[in-house]
């Protein structure tokens, strides 16, 4: 029998997955544009039960079992539905313990155990879907309404709401455990599950619904003075529009000036510099620093005189470096003369020049390294080194020898 | 500087709106009754003294006694007052439509002006009315553009005191506890000439007149 039940639970959901494409446009629209599908696959889903006609000319739509388990799955604010039919639920606890009891007294207790597990499940559903409605007024406090968009169809949301909350109160009081209490006698398992886990469960949600019973009477108190106000503003509108010469009464000459009209006048003014003061020395210094000069007397200031202007040729300015420049290239010429290999130190020798032997040296590497790579090939250039007494791979650069190649 | 006493009292005496969106800290002094005490003390040697409006939302100084030169200034001002309702109203109306959430402003709502501007420039009617409130003589714009009178009636409404910016990098402005007392004005109006408002409001939605 199980496997029966698996198979064809398994064959629905299949059935659902398959089709969810037909499944959400019908949750989406309302219902199924039944030109798009094919008529074989709408009469399977209508006879698996997941797709209904309310009358012949209407058009399918989703059953509502499938729609509430969308509304769940996708926490819908669509879902304003609260289902807490606590009666029958009730009515049906009842026979089951007594299917229960009537099990266990003749001593059928593979029978018994089906009849405890449905009503463990009847319990648990029954407290699920209380929690639920719950659940739903608070997500719906929670956004203040914001589905719907004027304050007017808020306070109907709101009115909706309480009168939810007032259904599940009603159903509520239908609980009542001194008899649940008696049914279960004392039967450990049923005394569990319908004294404890129902009345702690009662408890829990008697209490939340107190809670959203208030929050929503401040919730309509708030709309209901938005929508004064506006009706305050808009009345006023319009009634200057309907008497255009319309003007309120003076107040302030009434004897007794009402409160909202008595505000006296601003009679603080920025107070005066004192330049005495030593200790504002600093800011008035920095105050009189940003004021721009403005000559008001234009008249008075000089103009400037005319001057022959005299053009000169601009001075022409040597450095000091231009000179080992040329320097070095004269020791270039004279290696392309001679196209003899002439050491740098022996040319500074050979003409008396007067640098420094490093600076000399450092500038004919500097001359040779600047030359244009073609150039560069015309000439070999080697350096003498020395190691550096102390520090190991540094070299000391004694000399360079250039020739003509 | 200056104690919070010395800034309570210069904000009273300047003729400023104490709330609590405009300045929390100098509100939270004026309603311990302690301190609230102390600054009446001081108020009263100017001829003033400290009165709450809207539920205790709002403090503003008023005349302890009026002779006539005060009440030369309370009748310019209520002159003011009264002309400055219908520009002020069209404005709350017209946030109101914009914002599309049916919410009347209120003490500490939040304006994003771009979000306003872009819904205003969509809607020629929104816009036709911005342009009737902007020329308004409390408002003053000669912008032909919604950005130019939108900017114009935020800074006016800054400078009366209706509305803060907390953040001058954005155009975000929240609205004070000024908002409140305006709101008082009108239903004190209403309520003392029985203009019942609310009633040819509601009459005229029936209507259809409205919207």
């Amino acid at each position: 029998m199980k496997d029966n039940i698996t198979q064809a639970g398994q064959k629905l959901l299949r059935a659902m997955a398959r089709h969810s494409d037909i499944i959400m446009q019908a949750y989406v629209k309302g219902a199924v544009d039944e030109g798009q599908h094919s008529p074989q696959v709408l009469d399977n889903l209508q006879s698996l039960g997941i797709l209904w006609r309310p009358d012949i000319e209407s058009d399918l739509r989703l059953r509502r079992i499938v729609r509430a388990l969308l509304e769940e799955g996708l926490s819908d604010e669509r879902n304003r539905q609260v289902d807490a039919n606590i009666g029958s639920a009730l009515a049906k606890v009842t026979t089951l313990v007594a299917h229960y009891k009537e099990a266990c007294n003749k001593h059928r207790f593979a029978e018994a155990e089906s009849h405890m597990a449905d009503l463990t499940e009847l319990t648990y559903a029954m407290i699920d879907s209380l929690k639920q409605g719950v659940r739903g007024l608070w997500s719906r406090i929670h956004k203040e309404f914001g589905y719907v968009a004027s304050i007017d169809a808020k306070i109907r949301e709101n009115q909706l709401a309480q009168q939810q909350v007032t259904d599940i109160l009603s159903q509520l009081e239908m609980f009542h455990f001194d008899k649940l209490a008696q049914e279960a006698g004392s039967n450990r398992d049923l005394r569990r599950l319908l004294v404890v886990t129902l009345q702690s469960n009662f408890a829990a949600v008697t209490q939340e619904l107190s809670l959203v019973q208030a929050r929503l009477n401040e919730l309509l108190g708030r709309f209901r003075e938005f929508q004064g106000r506006t009706r305050l503003l808009k009345g006023f509108v319009l009634h200057l529009e309907q008497q255009p010469d319309y003007s309120p009464q003076n107040y302030a000459k009434h004897s007794q000036v009402p409160n909202v009209f008595n505000q006296a006048q601003a009679i603080i003014e920025p107070a005066a510099v004192d330049v005495r003061n030593a200790n504002h020395e600093a800011e008035l210094a920095q105050i009189v620093g940003r004021i721009k000069a403005i000559f008001h007397l234009r008249s008075q200031t000089p103009q400037a005189a005319a001057q022959t202007v005299k053009v000169e040729q601009s001075e022409a300015v040597a450095l000091a470096e231009n000179k080992i420049r040329q320097s070095v290239e004269d020791y270039f010429c004279h290696i392309i003369d001679t196209g003899a290999r002439l050491s740098a130190l022996d040319y500074h020798v050979e003409h008396k020049l007067e640098f420094d032997h490093e600076t000399w040296i450092y500038q004919v590497i500097g001359g040779y390294e600047a030359l244009p790579t073609g150039d560069k090939a015309y000439f070999g250039l080697e350096k003498s080194l020395r190691d550096h007494p102390q520090f190991t791979g540094n070299k000391i650069i004694e000399d360079v020898a250039l020739w003509f190649s | 500087m200056m104690t919070q006493q010395g800034q309570v009292l210069e904000t009273l005496l300047s003729g400023g709106f104490v709330c609590r969106i405009s300045n929390e800290d100098m509100f939270n002094f004026l309603q311990q009754p302690q301190t609230a005490q102390q600054i009446e003390t001081q108020l009263n040697i100017l001829n003033r003294t400290l009165t709450k409006a809207a539920d205790g939302e709002v403090f503003f100084a008023s005349y302890l006694s009026l002779a006539d030169k005060e009440r030369a200034v309370l009748e310019r001002q209520f002159k003011e007052i009264t002309a400055n309702l219908l520009p002020l109203v069209e404005w709350l109306l017209l946030v109101q439509e914009s914002t599309g959430q049916d919410m009347p402003l209120a003490q500490g709502s939040a304006i994003r002006l771009n979000e306003l501007q872009s819904t205003i420039e969509d809607t020629p009617a929104l816009l036709e009315q911005l342009g009737k409130i902007s020329a308004f003589t409390l408002f003053g714009s000669t912008s032909k553009t919604a950005d130019g009178q939108l900017k114009q009636i935020f800074k006016r409404l800054g400078e009366l005191g209706y509305l803060v910016k907390p953040n001058s990098e954005k155009q975000i402005y929240i609205a004070t506890g000024k908002l409140e007392y305006l709101y008082e004005v009108i239903r004190f109006i209403d309520e003392t000439e029985a203009l019942s408002l609310t009633e040819q409001a509601e009459a005229a939605m029936q209507q259809g007149v409205l919207l």
